[in-house]
């Protein structure tokens, strides 16, 4: 951890370089039934960002976060993403562990299926290292109801990475957690993403509270509700490691919330 | 620990003295209520023969019901239209009073043991089949997508998801027909059989050797118990991750 956090000092937003555009969602309406979800979105996600979906329950953001992961289709527009071979991680509220499988072996279940025949020796080794990069080595062998809420979000965490992705798509990853661990949770995503120890570069976060979009992200677009629509964004120019008492996240705060308040 | 079972002991030891000691004092016909030592002289090798005529009748008809209600459940939640086709048979077979059909059974297999086979089969069936088809669909859906953002096959999600987390409801349901068997094989043998608990107590009932009955009777109510129990330790085995305090 302590490389980790050491590393996460000399990264800031501007180093990252933000550039092509990888996910466009182009006048994207979803309709399940005769219920609108989705009406006509609009919005583009560049390379390296960290963007929120910001919104209150019901907007619609959970809709199109599995929209851009491929698993609900669209009725109208086009969600495209930059590269074909882009590789997607989604991780959701709820940790979805495999209650019969041991911690390891969860991190391994990507590795299982689909079309791959066997387990490549390698496996092994880099699920460890997953694991030693949520600090969960220790509880390889451990079964998830032996690990608290906190640790089983780290071992859903710890298979996303297994993937490999490119882009992290979250659903409100940690918003079942209490406070404290939410936010230990969400410094150490940021120090995941800075080090560089994974190919993740991209990520999309679908949450609602306005302290957690602003300490994390880029760019955070505010979502309204029924049926959901675009009504803001808001660069937070803020360079990485955020202080969560700072002046100018507090900043960002209140115009976030005036916006959210809009809207509702 | 010692308590657990020390005072459930006692008061069937005073329950057993109380019945001795009743039948003895109000001098209570045998043929009625025989004393529990006149029942206990009546356990001899043979009951244990019935004994385990019953229990493998029982246990194959239970073996054969559980493996093919799995296998019914796995298709009807792989297809749906095999689900709403053979739904309202299943259920039919359900309701119709094995009683009615086992004579037909012994007119189609003759008194051997394959028609209490197949009452005790019938009689296991549902249960299984109900629970496992709800198993296999209780994962909840984020499960799904999550296999689905994975790229699961469908065999793979069966394999690695359904299958796993059915197997809680499939034991539960094997608890229930474990004893549901004993009763299957038992009327199959009312109806027609030369040996069993069933044909015994017939007999028995029959030239009133009421402490005979009443032995046969215990041992029906044993079969039940060990065939549950054997089902809870094979399921304590199997399903390790929705015991509490497993460590």
């Amino acid at each position: 951890m302590s490389t980790l956090a050491a590393e996460r000092e000399t990264v800031t937003a501007a180093e990252k370089q933000p550039s092509r555009p990888l996910v466009n969602v182009r006048d994207v309406s979803i309709r399940f039934g005769k219920l609108q979800v989705l009406e006509r979105m609009c919005l583009s996600i560049r390379e390296g960002e960290f963007v929120s979906l910001l919104g209150p329950s019901g907007c619609g953001k959970s809709t199109l976060l599995k929209a851009i992961g491929g698993l609900i289709p669209v009725s109208e527009g086009t969600i495209d993403l930059g590269d074909a071979a882009l590789r997607l991680g989604l991780m959701f509220q709820k940790p979805l562990l495999l209650p019969w499988r041991t911690t390891l072996s969860n991190v391994l279940l990507p590795l299982e299926l689909g079309r791959k025949e066997a387990i490549p020796a390698k496996g092994h080794e880099r699920a460890l290292r997953m694991l030693e990069l949520v600090q969960l080595k220790e509880f390889a062998d451990a079964y998830p109801h032996q690990l608290s809420g906190g640790m089983q979000q780290r071992a859903a965490l710890a298979r996303t990475l297994m993937q490999d992705p490119d882009v992290l798509l979250l659903d409100e990853p940690f918003g079942a957690l209490d406070e404290l661990t939410r936010e230990l949770l969400n410094e150490e995503l940021i120090a995941i993403w800075t080090s560089g120890a994974t190919r993740l570069k991209t990520i999309i976060m679908v949450t609602h509270s306005i302290p957690e979009a602003v300490m994390m992200s880029d760019r955070v677009f505010i979502l309204a509700p029924r049926p959901a629509r675009l009504v803001d964004t808001i660069e937070v120019s803020i360079p990485h490691p955020r202080q969560r008492e700072g002046h100018d996240v507090t900043q960002f705060i209140k115009r976030a919330r005036r916006l959210v308040r809009g809207v509702i | 620990m010692k308590a657990s079972w020390l005072v459930p002991a006692l008061f069937a030891a005073l329950f057993l003295s109380v019945w001795e000691g009743a039948v003895k004092f109000f001098a209570v016909p045998e043929y009625l209520l025989p004393a529990p030592t006149v029942i206990l002289a009546t356990v001899d090798r043979d009951l244990f023969i019935q004994l385990a005529v019953t229990f493998s009748e029982a246990l194959m008809g239970f073996a054969i019901a559980s493996a093919l209600a799995f296998v019914a459940a796995l298709v009807f939640v792989r297809f749906k239209t095999v689900e709403q086709g053979f739904f309202p048979i299943a259920i039919a077979i359900k309701t119709t009073p094995l009683v009615a059909m086992a004579p037909l059974l012994v007119l189609w297999q003759g008194t051997g043991w394959w028609s209490k086979i197949t009452a005790a089969s019938l009689i296991c069936f549902f249960p299984v089949l109900v629970n496992s088809v709800k198993g296999l669909k209780a994962a909840d859906a984020e499960y799904f997508e999550l296999f689905k953002s994975m790229g699961a096959h469908r065999s793979q999600e069966f394999g690695k998801l359904r299958v796993p987390y059915c197997l809680p409801y499939l034991f539960s349901a094997l608890k229930i027909s474990s004893s549901l068997a004993v009763v299957g094989a038992i009327v199959g043998e009312f109806v027609g059989a030369t040996k069993g608990l069933g044909y015994l107590i017939m007999l028995s009932s029959a030239h009133l050797e009421t402490p005979t009955l009443f032995s046969a009777i215990l041992a029906s109510a044993a079969a039940g118990i060990v065939l549950f129990y054997m089902i809870s330790a094979v399921e304590r085995a199997v399903v390790f991750w929705q015991t509490p305090g497993v460590e």
